[in-house]
């Protein structure tokens, strides 16, 4: 590209089109077609907003988006993405739509190394197919981890294996909305648009569907209740390890766990984070991948790579930060948090779903409510929240106050009647029963997650819209803080 | 009537689809009405689409040579005005409905209509919207380089006529391939894009949409050898020359970049042609002919001193085909490739001793090659590769590496230059040889030995195992695949093999979502049950009443997670996907059944002691006892059983969590001992899923 600086992610205010392509003269409303010729082993980095439509379409050669490959004329919408389709050959696309920024690139060296990272693991694999390769990859926020997870395990499939992929980062869900851990394992190829692909739904699908596993984490960082994350972390690597027991080809191909930011940061003396070192043994991680910098790559050789005792070496792996990647701001991600809850209930273009609505009094619902984070500044806020609902209905004062006064340590919920402040919030339905102990309900895996779309307070009633026609039981639903409400589901 | 089983076997579209069958036998010309009309019919159709393209095929296959072409133009007009699915499903058996078609007219003019007919198949539907041909490229495109080939030994035998075989009945050449077998073609002509399109030698395909029309008839003209030009003589001594300085120089280049393909394919052909010329030195144009190839090949070097433009990629490819190639009759039914390979795994003859009659010599030193273990499909060939890769650098004067690197870098380019670069040095040899007479007679034998070497060589592909399981082969492309230590040295250098191993050596790309499959029949057959499924989705997706009222699943829980084998359904056969569910159903305790012992309604489960009633069941016809199950040589509830196995169980997995959570202290004293007791209750709860949302709280 000739000036490529000219829309670098940060300047990108204005929709601005390449200004190689000499389209800045088209009328502005009017959607903007253009071809692009990237050059072997270059990029198409854009950055698309959320309402407006972005398609690309691959006119000639081969690219691909994250590891999954484009088809050839296919049109796809990638509004509200931040993405590169990269080429490996060379390809030549059709862009049609206006990006927040959008430029070629053609430093991608990290394409190299993610994609020797992938055959490293292919290495892995045959040299012990009885023990695939684990791995683990850390590293800050906006350093491109899930991409990567996304591209080795395209890649991975592509070559035929069945890789599982866990996510342990609440803030964006896979397969799942934000607020879930998930785990997958991949058996059929992945999709350009959403990435992994869909969860079962009960029509027909444009892609084979996958089937996560999820957890239910109602807070935006693992470090708001160590405690309650990880023992969901120790009941991942339960299944997700007896699941590859069950399963040899699953196993060979191996883990990629897929950590928050957060975790990736190390503190003034270069420690790190203990509950890194939780997930690595949980897991029995054997290769970790770095993303962050230097000093935590060296922190983590230095607990890690030699073996100490008992314990085997882990290789720790540093890979550079793709130059592509952009800071995701606040407000991108909440659109994208708020775009996964809607899909998860209305699905997305190709397969639209249809959720339902169940109205359902106050009597009939046992919703638990996650007590808010530690850190006190958070709690004011959510303790307002709580105080008024315990003076609006006095029945309910007994188990909140025993729930409250056991302690707030051990305590992770509390029974909670169904209040307007509920309104616009996700509730997870858990697996276990409605009067099941407190660690049963935490450990529970999510059957799935209700939208709370109205609270009728003086009819003491509550209407959900839950995906399923079907009831669900006489379920614990946990309601927690976070994500925070998207009011737009319903009009 | 052929076509009578296909559509026996879909019931309900056995009248449409007859229907349409005897309109399509009162099909005699070119009817313009009639075929609207069957046009029509299979618009209104299009839900017994698989039937109605099964009927037609057949028709155009079974019908008098004369009528084949009114039927063709029902086909295109169908895939033109209706399109999908008919596109799909007469996709698939284009290559054979259409070579068949050609192989048995020998009207020049039907062939020009047919070659016409072909070629709207590669451009979009005239006035349509839709920018894509009427067939994918991957359809149409082995067809055509198939004709392109039959038409230049079409040619080649009317050059040399004296050499006609004694086989003088078949007035018109049968296009290859075409007896018996349909196996399409490998697909070099897109590996030849490819190639080019990664080293980047030709900007022009990157300018356009070059690349899906690869073989354009540009190609067509120049697959066409300039018979009819006279030419001044040339020096066969200075050609020789010539060949000697392009080896010299190509092996540079090879030296330089090992894995480049197109260098490697260079190199072969170059050499081929070195030892065909040497064997017998060519005269008039055919020495002409071997003067331009050289000349082609040297032209897409870049030159020594000085760099020139770049020729056109395709047509250095296409350079080995026109040169003097003449195939007897013994070996028709084979595919090029056997010879090709013969030529290209032969040891280099050394300059000074030029083999005295080639085929012959092609003969002796296949079986000396074959004898001396070299055959690539052993398995000490395959862990040798990267040893061979290595090797290679070395000893580059030496064929034998490079032949052996070849599928070190890319069996499937190795394939696809075997295909490619024509199989001239064996079967130019008889050319106005003294030999003619039993060279026909010699030729069978490499033919059918090569055979076997091509097999062989196919073998290096991965198995066609565990065709249409739920699992995926865990071992695919192994034979490719570059060792890469774990260490951080190892992260930088760009590794092409790797891309090769994720794009070329799947040439077979769906043109729906671009998931590629193998160029083997086990990848065919899995791409034909992936476009089937997409085909079927799409009718299910587009089908007004399924289209409301879908809604997510809810997610499924831990152990049905664990248990659960991910598996592609678009590429598994309805079979076994049934035989997947079935066998997870009978896993179901409550599914379970015992039949009754005569006499005995009533019994008591050894597990839990409670009474058990025998009930009758319709399906049956017998008498049984409900989710029972034989338990140590009596009758009990399946679900007791199921829970006594599910116990013993987890104390093994319990410890294994008791040790993997061992880091683990905090908020432990707060589950219960044993950690995976929830697991155990899942199934019990699985009850409380029907229970509808009004479910008084206890």
């Amino acid at each position: 590209m000739a000036l490529p600086g000219l829309s670098l992610p940060g300047l990108g205010l204005q929709p601005a089109s390449t200004p190689a392509q000499g389209n800045s003269f088209a009328p502005p409303i009017e959607q903007v077609t253009r071809t692009e010729n990237l050059p072997a082993r270059s990029e198409w980095r854009f950055e698309t907003s959320f309402g407006s439509p972005y398609n690309l379409r691959l006119l000639g050669g081969h690219a691909e988006l994250f590891g999954v490959e484009l088809a050839t004329n296919q049109p796809y919408d990638l509004s509200g993405v931040q993405g590169a389709i990269f080429t490996w050959q060379g390809c030549q696309l059709e862009i049609t739509g206006e990006a927040e920024s959008e430029y070629a690139a053609e430093e991608t060296e990290y394409a190299t190394e993610w994609l020797n990272l992938h055959g490293m693991l292919e290495t892995l694999r045959s040299e012990r197919p009885s023990d695939g390769p684990r791995m683990l990859v850390v590293g800050s926020d906006n350093t491109g981890k899930s991409s990567l997870i996304r591209s080795v395990a395209a890649w991975g499939v592509k070559a035929g294996r069945t890789p599982t992929v866990v996510n342990l980062d609440p803030r964006q869900g896979l397969l799942a909305p934000p607020s879930s851990l998930s785990a997958v394992t991949l058996g059929s190829q992945m999709e350009v648009e959403t990435g992994f692909g869909i969860a079962p739904t009960s029509g027909p699908t444009s892609m084979p569907v996958k089937t996560p596993l999820i957890y239910h984490y109602p807070y935006a960082s693992p470090t708001d209740r160590p405690d309650v994350y990880k023992a969901l972390a120790t009941r991942l690597a339960l299944s997700t390890t007896s699941k590859l027991e069950e399963d040899v080809t699953a196993k060979q191909s191996g883990l990629m766990v897929d950590t928050p930011g957060s975790l990736g940061l190390t503190d003034g003396k270069g420690n790190i984070s203990e509950i890194l070192h939780h997930l690595i043994s949980e897991f029995s991680i054997n290769v970790i991948v770095s993303l962050g910098p230097e000093r935590l790559t060296n922190s983590l050789s230095k607990r890690y790579s030699t073996a100490k005792g008992h314990e085997e070496a882990i290789p720790v792996l540093r890979i550079a930060k793709p130059g592509g990647v952009a800071e995701r701001g606040e407000p991108h991600m909440k659109q994208l948090r708020s775009r996964q809850i809607k899909q998860y209930f209305f699905g997305s273009a190709n397969e639209s779903l249809n959720p339902h609505s169940h109205s359902i009094p106050f009597d009939n619902v046992v919703i638990y409510g996650a007590k808010p984070l530690a850190s006190a500044t958070e709690t004011s806020s959510y303790g307002a929240a709580e105080e008024e609902e315990d003076d609006y209905d006095p029945y309910t004062d007994n188990p909140t106050t025993t729930a409250s006064g056991s302690g707030t340590s051990n305590a992770f919920f509390e029974k909670v009647t169904p209040s307007v402040a509920m309104t616009a919030s996700l509730i997870a339905i858990k697996f276990c029963p409605a009067n099941s102990d407190e660690s049963t309900i935490r450990d529970s895996a999510v059957m799935g997650f209700l939208y709370v779309a109205d609270v009728d307070e003086g009819r003491k009633k509550v209407r959900f819209l839950a995906p399923h026609p079907q009831g669900w039981g006489n379920r614990a639903l946990v309601w927690g803080g976070w994500p925070e409400a998207v009011v737009d589901l319903v009009t | 009537m052929a076509a009578r089983s296909p559509r026996g076997s879909l019931s309900g579209a056995s009248d449409i689809a007859s229907d349409f069958e005897d309109s399509l036998k009162d099909l005699q010309r070119n009817d313009r009405f009639a075929i609207e009309n069957l046009t029509n019919i299979a618009r209104e159709s299009t839900e017994h689409a698989q039937a109605i393209s099964r009927v037609l095929e057949n028709h155009i296959k079974a019908t008098a040579p004369t009528r084949k072409l009114p039927a063709l133009y029902v086909l295109d007009s169908i895939v033109k005005n209706v399109g999908t699915p008919y596109t799909v499903y007469l996709g698939r058996g284009l290559y054979s409905t259409f070579m068949e078609s050609y192989g048995s007219n020998n009207d020049p003019t039907t062939r020009r209509a047919m070659d016409n007919l072909l070629k709207t198949w590669k451009e979009p539907v005239p006035g349509s919207m839709d920018h894509r041909p009427v067939f994918p490229p991957d359809v149409v495109r082995p067809i055509e380089s198939a004709l392109i080939r039959w038409k230049t030994g079409m040619l080649q035998k009317q050059n040399q006529p004296q050499l006609q075989p004694q086989g003088g009945y078949r007035s018109t050449a049968t296009p290859p391939q075409y007896n018996g077998q349909y196996a399409v073609p490998p697909v070099p002509v897109q590996q030849n894009a490819y190639n080019a399109f990664g080293s980047q030698q030709t900007p022009q395909q990157l300018a356009g949409h070059a690349v899906y029309h690869t073989p354009t008839p540009m190609q067509q003209h120049y697959a066409a050898p300039p018979t009819s030009v006279l030419h001044a003589p040339i020096d066969v001594q200075v050609v020789k020359a010539d060949i000697s300085s392009l080896i010299s120089r190509l092996q540079t280049q090879f030296a330089a970049a090992p894995y480049d393909t197109q260098v490697q394919t260079k190199l072969s052909q170059i050499l081929d042609l070195q030892r065909a010329v040497d064997a017998k030195p060519p005269f008039g144009d055919s020495l002409r002919q071997v003067r331009d190839i050289v000349a082609a090949l040297a032209a897409g070097l870049p030159p020594l001193p000085a760099p020139t433009p770049q020729p056109h990629a395709p047509v250095q490819w296409q350079a080995p085909t026109p040169t003097p190639q003449w195939q007897p009759p013994a070996s028709f039914p084979l595919p090029y490739q056997p010879q090709t390979a013969a030529s290209y795994m032969q040891p280099p003859p050394a300059q000074s001793q030029p083999l005295p009659i080639l085929t012959p010599g092609a003969l002796s030193s296949l079986q000396a090659l074959l004898a001396n273990g070299q055959k690539p499909s052993t398995p000490q060939m395959r862990t040798a590769v990267p040893a061979l890769s290595s090797a290679s650098h070395t000893q580059l004067n030496n064929v034998q590496n490079n032949v052996a690197a070849a599928p070190t870098a890319n069996t499937a380019d190795l394939l696809a230059a075997l295909a490619k670069s024509g199989m001239f040095p064996i079967m130019s040899a008889p050319n106005a040889t003294p030999s003619v007479p039993f060279s026909a007679s010699v030729a069978a034998p490499p033919a059918s030995s090569t055979a076997s070497l091509l097999q062989s060589l196919q073998s290096i592909l991965p198995p066609a195992s565990q065709n249409g399981t739920p699992t995926m082969i865990p071992a695919q492309l192994v034979a490719s695949k570059p060792r890469i230590p774990f260490s951080a040295a190892a992260l930088k250098q760009f590794r092409p093999e790797l891309v090769r191993s994720l794009y070329d050596e799947q040439p077979n790309q769906c043109s729906n979502c671009g998931r590629r499959f193998l160029a083997n029949d086990e990848g065919r057959a899995k791409k034909a049950r992936h476009l089937d499924w997409h085909f079927r989705t799409n009718q299910r997706m587009a089908d007004p009443n399924t289209g409301r009222g879908q809604h997510r699943s809810w997610f499924v829980d831990e152990m049905e997670w664990i248990r659960l084998t991910e598996f592609d359904p678009s590429t598994t056969t309805a079979d076994a996907a049934i035989a997947a569910t079935t066998a997870k159903k009978q896993k179901g305790p409550q599914d379970q059944y015992v039949r009754a012992p005569a006499g005995v309604t009533r019994n008591t489960c050894s597990i839990c002691q409670e009474e058990m009633r025998s009930s009758y069941s319709e399906e049956l016809q017998d008498w049984v006892f409900m989710n029972a199950a034989m338990y140590n040589g009596k009758i009990a509830h399946a679900t007791c059983v199921e829970e006594i196995k599910k116990s013993s169980l987890q104390s093994a997995s319990g410890a294994m969590a008791a040790a993997l959570s061992g880091a683990y202290a905090g908020g432990r004293r707060q589950r219960s001992e044993t950690p995976d007791s929830a697991l155990g209750k899942r199934k019990a709860e699985g009850a409380l899923a029907g229970a509808g949302a009004r479910i008084k709280m206890g």
